[in-house]
């Protein structure tokens, strides 16, 4: 049991790492405030529910995502698994060795890696339907395992991979569009 | 299956550390005699750290004042 005492000493330090959880999530910074003041609120009335010495973080997502769930979330459908499409593996680099002129691998790679900038990747991760957006962001931000990942969004590790590894792709394909955009990639054909 | 489709299968789980000791030596033998697989296991590692960075997000200071504040109203 954790002492409700100790709650703004424990949690605080996790805030900002909630917050920026929250932005990509809502996409927006004043909903993502809501979000994580209403998260803190639950977990401060049901922290004496916490058992001390487990993983606070962890916890703290769970009620994150619950109320994101419940009340933010648009997409109220089921979530179908299929709904990404299938798309390759490794998505971006057999893309970019394919479509680039060749033997200039290493040099386009980097150049399509230093090129995206914040802007690109949180567009791209925000344009994730919201059940693939969440295991993205939980394994992708925070890093967590797995097995965690499964405990706080309430699925099976299965759910977990398949969720990821599809919304990756996906996440790669929204890449390789803004650094076409970009022209980050240059393509050896006319 | 080939090495390769069989490596490239488990990129997430191996990048994400989901495997065990075994599957990480097999993956890892397979890595040091096919150069394709190692590139494209070196991006991925690569782009998994660049995702990271990016998403950084700055939380407003006011937010975390207001934050405590509500904490210590509703006590």
């Amino acid at each position: 049991m954790a002492d409700q005492a100790d709650f703004e000493q424990d949690a605080m330090p996790l805030a900002p790492q909630l917050y920026a959880a929250a932005v990509r999530l809502t996409r927006n910074p004043s909903n993502a405030e809501d979000l994580v003041q209403e998260t803190f609120l639950k977990a401060y009335r049901a922290y004496e529910s916490f058992e001390a010495g487990t993983n606070l973080k962890a916890w703290l997502y769970r009620i994150l995502t619950n109320t994101f769930i419940n009340n933010y979330r648009r997409d109220t459908r089921r979530p179908q698994e299929t709904d990404l499409g299938d798309l390759e593996d490794v998505y971006l680099f057999r893309r970019l060795n394919r479509e680039t002129a060749v033997g200039l691998s290493s040099s386009a790679e980097e150049q399509l890696l230093e090129g995206l900038v914040e802007d690109d990747i949180k567009q791209a991760v925000e344009a994730l339907p919201e059940n693939f957006r969440m295991v993205v962001l939980l394994a992708d931000l925070e890093g967590f395992s797995y097995k965690e990942i499964a405990q706080i969004l309430d699925i099976p590790i299965g759910t977990v991979m398949s969720r990821l590894h599809r919304g990756r792709k996906a996440l790669q394909a929204a890449l390789w569009d803004f650094a076409a955009q970009r022209g980050l990639v240059q393509k050896d054909h006319q | 299956m080939s090495k390769c489709d069989d490596a490239i299968a488990d990129v997430y789980s191996y990048l994400d550390r989901e495997v065990n000791w075994y599957r990480t030596w097999q993956i890892r033998r397979h890595l040091g005699d096919c150069d394709g697989c190692e590139k494209a296991f070196t991006f991925e590692q690569r782009l998994k750290i660049v995702i990271r960075e990016r998403l950084h997000e700055e939380v407003p200071p006011e937010f975390l004042t207001r934050l405590r504040q509500a904490l210590e109203t509703d006590r």
